[in-house]
């Protein structure tokens, strides 16, 4: 087991690596002048002069990468031209919000997905599954700004139910920043109105993040078990009288669950990377947002830092899913 | 216990209403701020950084209301200016009494400090300081602990010198607190990022950056506030601005679309603003050698082919003024006079003198961002294209990324670009300098526009002291450029905004500032 999360996480330092070098390629094809994207139009020529030789962009681009991983390597994430304070610090104050809003979408896509996918396999080809197959297909073919703009117009403007924007009413006081997820800072300020608020705000956000992956989960799942449902055991487990229920849950549910984890490993990287459009509209302040403001400005230490986070996530996520398929499935040992 | 919890729980749940702050004190001002990077007055360079910090810090001079051409006692409740042998001597009369949040009173060392500071920390709006008023370290002094005299070169202007102070870089900061947070030789740069240390009607309380900024009244200010609480809520996109007005989760939606705009002009729960700005969208005409612009037929042509008045009325939907000047209304000199007018048979006769009698073709730069007023610059640009058309012109409409655009014509690599202009600071000269002074190397330079008579009136003016002869040169200046210069001026746009009614006494200057103390709020 060991040898091999060793072997894993060197290759993770290649992904990483692979991830920097693309990213700084794509910057440099990229023909805007990242300082006049930052200091705007009525910037002087001394002013320009001098933020590139702050940034080192006056340098050649492949010493400025060289530079860059020379910094990289000693945990130097770099300062962002647009915020000008340190990428890492940017991070730190965008991420939580992000991941507080994956999060929840996850849930959305488990407590939608899952059951979803399990009730259209045991009722297949009757209206059920129709009906799942149908919502399903809808949901994934959903642009997330469409959905969006839909449910803010009926849930805000029109029902009054719901909030459109940010993650706390404006009359709101936040909690004490601990953890930067505000629904956990607010439980752990032991302030329930400030939670529930948080609650409130979360709904829209997550359910329009979440709608797509639980689309292809309840697909996912439900071919997942139909395949499953149709192997001998199950009937053998039907013919010796097993209760429905322990049927579905013990016997069919376990072993279709290592297909539909994969996908569930996907689906949660591609929610934390994927929440750019989802962040905008909701006017959430996570790395999503962060990251569109800084690529057009072409706020290459920002982009890279996001990107680096975005891709060591998935490279985690994968791995976790990875050692989980031991735990689901006997059979399989990692030597 | 259990039972008690789950009660306490059911009750908290409950109350989150009553827990929520009082809505009369509190007002919530949705706009796009996401360009905020430091709330520190010395450093702040952009839009909202001043939004904000003029109501943390007191200025010595200010204007009030809409006017930004009468200057009004600040911090400073008299100040004059004398000419020296070989300078310009102004000194300010401090008022007695005035505090900053700390309790701390300000003085003449305050103001010393915050000048100094602003020179040392070299932030981006410096050359305010440095170029334009040619301050140098040192040249403000404290007298006693009520009056500061500032020198500044006989080459520099007073009067812009005034106005810059206007400006959230001369926002006096309490030394003594701003000192006692300093990091080496930082004068407080880390500290005052976001932290507050000023006499304004408000302080800071905190800056979730990308989500919000929350100020609150400042127990010690001599100006007190009407509202107990203003929170600037940082809200994108145009249409989630308008969802969130009209749910009552915001107060104040700044940056609307004009449909949005005139959809809640039929309501009564709202009012309408459209704010005007100090900004220009022009088209800028290269005439270097060689190119068909370095003709003044040419330009005159273009000049001629804009229906200014469809414009404004059409695409822009009245957020904008018609002006062909180069000084925006609401500043000294503006002059509202608009000699061109739509003529295309004109134009094509011009061009036909200028020895293009089958018309000339050529690129506009736009960018694909919005230009003033919430408009598409590519909506404006397929516009202009269709009356230049009419004047025998065929323009090659290219859309590209703003900082593109910029690029280019910083680098004078363009044809003519469709762009706007605001003046850094808020002063005749903020736009005279860069549009007609090539030695300046901003617009004029950029359009290689080289007119020694523009240049020498351009000077000429900057140091005039007496405000009706400045006005005169102003009126020579601008006329000469609208009818030499490589420009034709399209509008000034205004800034949709939309208000509930709820909301008193809101007014925003053409600068952008707001003046939080003065609004209130109906229960």
């Amino acid at each position: 087991m060991f040898p091999y999360l060793l072997r894993r996480l060197f290759f993770v330092i290649f992904v990483v690596w692979g991830v920097t070098f693309a990213t700084f390629f794509i910057a440099n094809v990229v023909p805007i002048d990242p300082a006049i994207a930052a200091l705007g139009d009525n910037a002087r020529e001394e002013q320009i002069r001098e933020f590139r030789e702050r940034y080192g962009l006056d340098k050649p681009i492949w010493q400025q990468y060289l530079i860059y991983m020379g910094r990289l390597l000693s945990g130097d994430l770099g300062n962002s031209l647009r915020t000008q304070r340190a990428v890492a610090e940017d991070l730190k104050e965008f991420f939580p919000a992000t991941l507080e809003l994956s999060v929840a979408a996850f849930l959305v896509t488990l407590l939608l997905g899952v059951p979803a996918g399990i009730l259209a396999a045991l009722r297949q080809n009757k209206a059920t599954d129709v009906t799942v197959r149908i919502l399903a297909l809808i949901g994934g073919a959903t642009p997330v700004f469409f959905l969006a703009v839909l449910l803010q117009y009926v849930f805000a403007r029109q029902l009054d139910l719901l909030p459109v924007q940010g993650r706390l009413d404006g009359f709101t006081f936040p909690p004490p920043r601990v953890t930067g997820m505000v629904g956990v800072d607010a439980l752990l300020a032991r302030d329930w109105g400030v939670f529930l608020d948080s609650l409130r705000h979360l709904v829209l956000p997550a359910f329009v993040l979440g709608l797509f992956s639980a689309a292809i989960l309840a697909r996912m799942t439900r071919a997942a078990m139909l395949e499953v449902l149709s192997q001998d055991y199950i009937r053998t487990a039907r013919a010796k009288g097993v209760p429905g229920r322990a049927v579905v849950f013990r016997h069919a549910l376990k072993n279709a669950s290592l297909p539909v984890l994969t996908l569930l490993g996907g689906l949660l990287g591609g929610l934390l990377s994927g929440a750019v459009l989802t962040e905008t509209i909701f006017s959430w302040p996570g790395i999503g947002r962060y990251v569109t403001q800084s690529a057009t400005s072409l706020d290459f230490p920002a982009v890279m830092g996001v990107t680096l986070l975005v891709g060591l996530v998935y490279a985690l996520i994968n791995l976790i899913v990875d050692l989980l398929y031991a735990f689901l499935d006997p059979r399989i040992r990692y030597a | 216990m259990r039972l008690v919890k789950a009660v306490g729980l059911i009750a908290a749940l409950s109350l989150g209403g009553a827990l929520a702050q009082d809505r009369t004190q509190t007002l919530i001002y949705g706009g796009d701020w996401s360009d905020l990077i430091t709330l520190d007055p010395q450093v702040s360079y952009e839009f909202s950084g001043g939004l904000i910090t003029d109501n943390l810090y007191e200025t010595l001079v200010k204007y009030e209301g809409t006017d930004l051409s009468t200057l009004k006692p600040g911090l400073a409740e008299s100040w004059k200016v004398e000419r020296g042998r070989d300078t310009w001597e102004i000194t300010f009369r401090l008022r007695r009494g005035s505090k900053f949040s700390s309790g701390n009173e300000v003085t003449a060392k305050d103001v010393v400090y915050t000048f100094e500071r602003a020179l040392a920390i070299k932030g981006p709006g410096s050359f305010l300081f440095t170029e334009i008023a040619q301050l140098k370290p040192g040249a403000t002094k404290a007298v006693d602990n009520y009056t500061v005299v500032v020198s500044l070169p006989k080459t520099a202007s007073p009067g812009s010198f005034l106005s810059i102070l206007t400006f959230n870089i001369g926002g006096i900061v309490d030394s003594e607190t701003v000192q006692k947070n300093a990091k080496g030789n930082d004068f407080g740069k880390e500290w005052l990022t976001n932290n507050s240390a000023g006499s304004g009607p408000f302080r800071l309380v905190r800056w979730d950056r990308g989500s919000q900024v929350l100020l609150e009244a400042n127990p010690n200010a001599r100006v007190k506030p009407k509202l107990q609480r203003v929170i600037l809520r940082e809200i994108k996109e145009p249409a989630v601005l308008r969802t969130a007005l009209e749910s009552g989760e915001i107060d104040i939606a700044e940056g609307l679309t004009p449909e949005a705009l005139r959809a809640l002009a039929g309501n009564p729960r709202f009012k309408t603003l459209k704010a005007d700005s100090l900004r220009l969208n022009y088209l800028g005409m290269n005439v270097k050698e060689g190119s068909p612009f370095a003709n003044k037929l040419v330009r005159d042509a273009v000049r001629y082919s804009i229906n200014q008045d469809e414009l404004v009325s059409g695409l822009v939907q009245g957020n904008g003024t018609k002006i062909q000047t180069l000084i925006p209304k609401g500043l000294l000199g503006y002059d509202p006079r608009t000699p061109y007018t739509f003529d295309p048979a004109r134009a094509r006769r011009l061009l036909a003198q200028a020895g293009y009698p089958n018309g000339l073709e050529f690129e506009l730069l736009v960018s694909t961002g919005i230009c003033g007023g919430g408009i598409p610059c590519a909506d404006i640009a397929a516009k202009i294209q269709s009356d230049l058309a009419k004047g025998g012109f065929k323009a090659n409409v290219k859309a590209i990324a703003n900082a593109e655009v910029l690029r280019t014509y910083r680098a004078q690599n363009h044809q003519m670009v469709l762009v706007g202009w605001s003046p850094d600071f808020p002063d005749p000269d903020g736009n005279a300098t860069p549009w007609a002074n090539f030695e300046a190397r901003s617009l004029a330079w950029r359009n290689v526009w080289n007119d020694p008579t523009a240049i020498r009136l351009t000077n000429q003016a900057a140091l005039e002291t007496d405000p009706a002869k400045r006005v005169a040169l102003y009126r020579i200046l601008t006329d000469y450029v609208l009818k030499n210069g490589p420009y034709a001026v399209l509008y000034q746009p205004a800034v949709p905004i939309g208000l509930s009614a709820k909301v008193e006494g809101y007014v925003r200057n053409a600068q952008g500032q707001v003046r939080f103390e003065n609004i209130s709020k109906l229960p």
